[in-house]
This record gives C-alpha cells, structure tokens and sequence, in this order.
C-alpha cells in the first residue's frame, strides 16, 4: 500500500510492474536530458541582445527535427514491447471474475466448483488495531503465487475500475461488458487498491485486496471457503 | 549499485528525478558532470572559444549522461535475468534433487553410458 506523502509508485510485486517502473526511469532520464538542453538553450537566449538576423536557419531546422524524432524513438520503442507484453495471456493458471457493484466487489472463482463470495470493506469502527483504514475488506481475493491469474471485470450496475498498483493492474468495470487482465505476483503478499472510476456516493469505500500465498495454501483456502 | 531507499532524504534532481533511489541514475549523472567538464575544459584549452565551449560542455553532459544510462541500464537487465535463471535453478534443484527429472543424474547417467 500507499505511505501517507507518498509520490512515486509502490514497489513492484508482478513482472509487469517491474517494466513499467522501469520504463518511468528511463523516461524521466530522457526528460531530464531534454529539460537540460532546454534550461540551457533558455539562458542563452536571456543573455543574448534580441535581433532579427537570421537568414537561413537550415541547420537549426535539421537538428530540431532529427532530434525530437530521435527522442520518440527512444521513448516509443520500451513502451511498445511493454505495452504488447501486456497484452499477453498465455494460458492461465486460474480465471477469476470480479464484479463491481455499489459499492463492494463480488469475486467469482468458477474454475474451483463455483466459489463465490462478496467483498466489502470493513468500516473504521470495526477495524481492529493495527490494520489499514478504508483499506481492508472481509474477504481478500486469494491467488497462488508465481501463476499467471487471468481475470475478467465486469459491473452490475455503474461503471467502476478494478486496480491494484502493486500489480500494475487497472481494468474497468463496464456494465454489460467484459474485460480481461492478467497477472502474476512474483512473490506471496498482501496487495491493496481501490476502485478507480467514479461511482456514487461511496466510491472511496470499495477497495481490493489481493492475497498471493503459496498453491498449498491457495488450495486449503479455496477448500474451505467451498465447503 | 548504490541505491538509497527509505534510510536517505530523496533529492530530485530539476525537482522530478529521484537520482538516489532510481538505480543507475546517480552515477550518469555523476559522469555526464564528469564528461561535461572533460569535453567543455578541453574544447576551451583547445580553441579559447567561450561559448562555443559552453555548448559543447552541454551536449558532453547530455551525451554522456544518457550514454552511461543506457549502458548501465542494459547491465542491470542482463543481471536481472541471471538472478532469474539463478533462482529458478535452485528452486529446480530443491525440487528434483533425487527425482528421475534431476538433470544432474541424467547428465550423470549419460557420462556412464559414454564410457
């Protein structure tokens, strides 16, 4: 989850994530060079007299050409291969449903003889000690670790977003509509998001919490949640 | 690789870039320094051309900076995916130590089988 201040992104907890932290870097590295070239080109033209001389400006035309084109190249290249590894869903592990509602999420595990369960948040009155406000829920989505997840986010009612920072997921929630992600967490843990797209009254009291646990324990949960 | 995570203030370089926490970033732009003064100095001790000097001196920066970025950066990934095939290994090992899957006794059975 967030710190309170916080700017940058969480730490990363899927591969995913991991490239995409990484791209920012190399982003802001490339603004930084071009934020420099300006900040420079910018002090010259403050100390220099004003005057209108200038004939033929082919050179100057060239490299403010060439350079911009340049610099896309630089960008569009890591964000492309990112952005196609991202729509890659080569057979997952497990398929899961999230449902947006006003205001919880329903998850569906159909693979596993029809677990279904709602989640809603657990109010700051009821929280005990120690636990995270408007952040907890009732009952977590479980996943195994270290297996790719697909799920499939749908609404009920209004549009919601289902997000989880972490795990670089942001999928909306559309009405009538399904849309597919998918995920894998490099690492057991407990990951926090919350809904991403206006919805009522209450949209900031419907958060997401992930649980990725060893399979083992994906599988005496999954059990007894079914029984 | 010098990163700085929790225990250091942060320092944004321009007010955005984190160079202490972002790896490879704090060294290019200690080389771009480095190399902006290198080509700079050398440019004026060679020509005695202030301002064109100043301008190379920029462009040394940027070249610079940005060359050690990517070279780092291209280091770092190359790391990564042997921490990965690394652990995997290992995990792999744990797993089939003693196991008809064990390639360690496969490799072995086949030296057996060559002599």
């Amino acid at each position: 989850m967030a710190n309170h201040s916080q700017f940058g992104f969480q730490d990363a907890s899927s591969p995913i994530m991991e490239e995409l932290v990484e791209f920012h870097d190399h982003a802001l590295m490339v603004a930084l060079a071009i934020c420099s070239l300006v900040l420079y080109l910018l002090t010259l033209m403050l100390m220099e007299k004003l005057s209108s001389n200038t004939v033929d400006a082919q050179e100057v035309e060239l490299i403010w050409t060439i350079l911009p084109a340049i610099v896309l190249i630089l960008l569009a290249l890591p964000s492309l291969q990112i952005l196609y590894m991202m729509d890659e869903i080569d057979e997952p592990d497990l398929t899961l449903k999230a449902i947006g509602h006003q205001w919880y999420w329903s998850y569906e595990y159909t693979d596993l003889k029809d677990l279904t369960f709602d989640s809603y948040m657990i109010p700051t009155a009821e929280l005990p000690p120690g636990h995270f406000r408007l952040l907890e829920v009732d009952h977590r989505v479980v996943v195994p670790m270290e297996s790719p997840i697909r799920i499939i986010v749908t609404a009920d009612d209004v549009l919601h977003s289902w997000a989880v920072p972490s795990l670089g997921v942001k999928t909306d929630a559309i009405p009538g509509r399904l849309n597919q992600t998918s995920f894998i967490t490099a690492r057991p843990g407990i990951f926090y998001g919350q809904c991403s797209e206006i919805c009522g009254a209450n949209h900031s009291y419907m958060p997401i919490v992930v649980e990725s646990t060893p399979l083992a324990h994906f599988e005496s949960w999954s059990t007894l949640l079914s029984s | 690789m010098w990163i700085c995570k929790d225990v250091c203030q942060s320092f944004k370089l321009l007010g955005f870039l984190d160079v202490q926490s972002v790896p490879c970033a704090r060294e290019s732009v200690l080389y771009g320094s480095l190399g902006s003064l290198v080509v700079g100095l050398g440019h004026f001790l060679a020509t005695s051309r202030v301002r064109r000097s100043c301008d190379f001196a920029v462009g040394g920066f940027i070249c610079t900076m940005l060359g050690y970025w990517f070279y780092c950066r291209y280091n770092l990934a190359q790391q990564r995916i042997r921490q990965r095939m690394l652990k995997e290994g290992m995990r792999n090992k744990i797993l089939f130590e003693g196991s008809s899957l064990d390639p360690e006794r496969k490799q072995t059975g086949n030296e057996r089988s060559d002599s």
